[in-house]
């Protein structure tokens, strides 16, 4: 009796190590910007589908594109719409790809609550970072000097503001480059002439959002595509999604997992 | 449910009742604004079915695009590029010197086709000459010269690739060089090697992708011996990303040159050790060599000194020939900077290497022919600015200083001044 339960025991440890090798998997690559949402997704996936093995992946939207093209990732993440080049490619290579969005991103313009700058162009933005304007008197405000705080420059909120923003200009090379979006706010909220940005979940009383271009920053501006410092994040799949990667966005774009998106400082799509 | 039922009318009314146009945007934007007023739709649910609803059409677009070519067109892909030299040389030796100037072309035409899926072929004309002298596999140039007379017109490449798979390609006949060299300390650029390779390539994690190739390449073929002359191959490396901005690229690689010895090879500068008969200056040693090299990359490196520079490059290698009685070794370390790629009007790259090559430290048929002539027994310095004209047009100044490392009196200075154009 003890060698047969002996023979269990054995027969269920073996079967818990080759559970592993039969876990279903998707993998999951590209944009930085969307990789948090991404991790945090397949996490809590995971973690309520026990048989299921998510791997993500950065390395940027390019890459995420290009591995879906060559087949070697199920869902390439993608902060931008797919290109004319990548669109033949895929073509070509006969692949029929599908943009599923599963968020979008919204960048708040901040000053200090003291500030009587309440409103700027996009451009007045651009060339305050470029460095081209240094003093809030030109635009309308004190005669104090501009402090920029900016995200490093591994973020996505970083290269989200250069792409929407700056069209790929440098940073002025004496803006204060913070880690976080934490940081960037609570910098702005203990300079009086300091001016950042920061995702739309990231906006709190203790800083001052600016209207840009005439429209206030809220979930409706950035959803209705009004707000100009916004855009729509992507999950790209090879033709409409099925199976397990079909499972995994529809998870993305539930109620819960809208609320993680949030969570990560994204403007959820509910 | 809803949603679907939506993005479905909005692509049936803009394919059947507009037609497919890419300037319907402000169309789709309206009518989900109408629903997203009359409480049909969220915003959320709006912005979602406008943006993919648009990336749906362009997809559409260009999915009819292609399909509405021949099938041929489809799977061939034409391409090439046109270069105008000028250069100049200055050779000295212990007693004389000599001066040239030469205006030479370069003209290259490739075809690739698919077969199916996973097979290609690969075809490719060039300028440049067939007959097996020192030029023959080393360049591309045709001289202009003797009254406008034509020019040669050669096979550059002709193969078949096949790819069983994502990482894996195997490639047959005269193809382009599949071997990772961060310089041309071994192999001149425009040789196109013969014979057969198998290339692995897989991505390890985010961050790693490693890569094996190896191949047997053909060096010669005697009608009176069965013993032809091979070269055997495989080359080991990886690629890893260090961080966002810092990647480094490295390989080991191991050639074996099979029944060299004894043997005077198409092509041959004549500086490997020989036995210097009249018959032709057969070979006195064996070529096994062991090469590493490396190449590390940085993205943006004086961002913090508030200085733009895109790309800062230092790359070296090493090649060693055990086989050799003496003179075996040979090295390049080098360094580049500026733009990645010049593409466009502005982007500059400036690239400096300095190569030695000992008397027998690679076969003399393969190092970049104007480093010296192509010889062996060599040290050289070589600067290169490019500088981009436009979309796929660039100017390159290339310039080389070396000398016989057996005498500082046998130096060659050469500038080349080109206009490239691709097509």
């Amino acid at each position: 009796m003890k060698s047969f339960s002996n023979i269990i025991k054995v027969t269920l440890f073996v079967l818990a190590l080759a559970v592993p090798c039969f876990a279903e998997k998707i993998v999951v690559e590209g944009s930085t910007t969307v990789l948090p949402i991404a991790q945090k997704a397949a996490e809590v996936f995971m973690n309520s589908n026990p048989g299921v093995d998510i791997s993500v992946r950065g390395g940027g939207s390019g890459v995420g594109i290009a591995s879906l093209i060559d087949g070697s990732c199920d869902i390439g993440d993608s902060s931008r719409p797919i290109k004319d080049t990548e669109l033949d490619k895929a073509v070509s290579n006969n692949r029929s790809l599908k943009a599923n969005v599963i968020a979008m991103d919204g960048i708040c313009v901040i000053v200090h609550p003291s500030n009587a700058v309440s409103a700027l162009s996009k451009q007045q933005v651009k060339d305050i970072f470029k460095g081209s304007i240094s003093n809030w008197q030109k635009l309308g405000g004190p005669d104090e000097k501009i402090v920029a705080v900016s995200r490093d420059s591994s973020s996505g909120t970083f290269e989200a503001f250069g792409t929407l923003v700056l069209d790929g200009e440098k940073v002025r090379s004496d803006a204060l480059m913070q880690a976080s979006n934490q940081a960037v706010a609570s910098t702005v909220s203990r300079t009086p002439g300091a001016i950042g940005y920061v995702g739309l979940g990231y906006l709190t009383a203790s800083v001052k959002a600016v209207d840009v271009d005439g429209v206030k920053a809220s979930k409706e501006t950035v959803l209705s595509g009004k707000y100009p410092i916004g855009r729509p994040l992507f999950m790209y799949t090879n033709g409409a999604p099925k199976g397990l990667v079909k499972q995994f966005i529809d998870y993305i774009l539930s109620k819960e997992g809208q609320k993680l998106v949030e969570e990560e400082g994204f403007v959820g799509l509910n | 449910m809803r949603k679907f039922v939506v993005a479905v009318l909005l692509l049936g009314f803009i394919v059947v009742g507009t037609g497919v146009r890419t300037s319907c945007a402000g169309e789709i934007d309206l009518l989900l604004q109408k629903l997203v007023e009359k409480g049909v739709l969220t915003a959320g649910e709006a912005q979602q079915i406008g943006t993919e609803t648009k990336e749906q059409i362009k997809a559409e677009i260009a999915a009819g695009q292609y399909s509405s070519l021949p099938a041929w067109v489809q799977n061939t892909k034409l391409k090439g590029d046109f270069r105008l030299r000028y250069q100049m040389e200055h050779t000295s030796g212990s007693t004389s010197r000599t001066y040239r100037q030469r205006e030479r072309i370069r003209l290259r035409l490739g075809v690739e086709s698919k077969a199916n899926e996973k097979l290609l072929v690969g075809i490719g004309l060039a300028t440049g000459l067939n007959d097996g002298s020192a030029d023959a596999a080393r360049s591309t140039n045709a001289t202009l010269e003797n009254g406008f007379s034509k020019k040669i017109i050669s096979l550059d490449y002709a193969y078949a690739q096949y790819m069983p798979n994502s990482w894996m390609t195997l490639i047959g006949g005269k193809f382009k060089n599949p071997l990772w060299e961060p310089g041309d300390l071994i192999w001149d650029t425009d040789i196109n090697p013969e014979g057969g390779v198998i290339q692995l390539s897989r991505k390890l994690n985010s961050r790693v992708e490693g890569f094996l190739n190896a191949g047997v390449l053909v060096l010669d073929e005697l009608s009176t011996s069965n013993h032809d002359p091979m070269l055997n191959v495989v080359q080991s490396g990886v690629k890893i990303g260090l961080s966002d901005t810092v990647s480094l690229k490295t390989a080991l690689s191991f050639y074996n040159a099979a029944k060299v010895k004894g043997q005077k090879l198409d092509g041959t500068a004549g500086t490997n050790r020989n036995n210097g008969t009249a018959s032709g200056n057969q070979l006195l040693d064996g070529y096994t060599t062991l090469t590493p090299a490396a190449e590390i990359t940085v993205k943006d490196p004086l961002k913090s000194l508030g200085i733009e520079l895109p790309m800062l490059g230092v790359f070296g290698e090493y090649v060693n020939n055990p086989q050799a009685k003496d003179n075996g070794n040979g090295y390049m370390v080098g360094c580049k900077f500026g733009a990645e790629k010049v593409s466009k009007w502005g982007d500059w790259q400036f690239a400096y290497n300095f190569a030695q090559l000992q008397q027998n430290a690679v076969l003399d048929i393969l190092p970049d022919s104007d480093r010296v002539g192509g010889k062996t027994g060599v040290r050289a310095h070589e600067g290169i600015l490019q500088f981009g004209l436009g979309k796929n047009t660039a100017l390159n100044i290339d310039y080389y200083y070396g000398w016989n490392m057996a005498s500082k009196h046998a130096g060659a200075h050469v500038a080349q001044v080109d206009w490239n154009v691709k097509f």
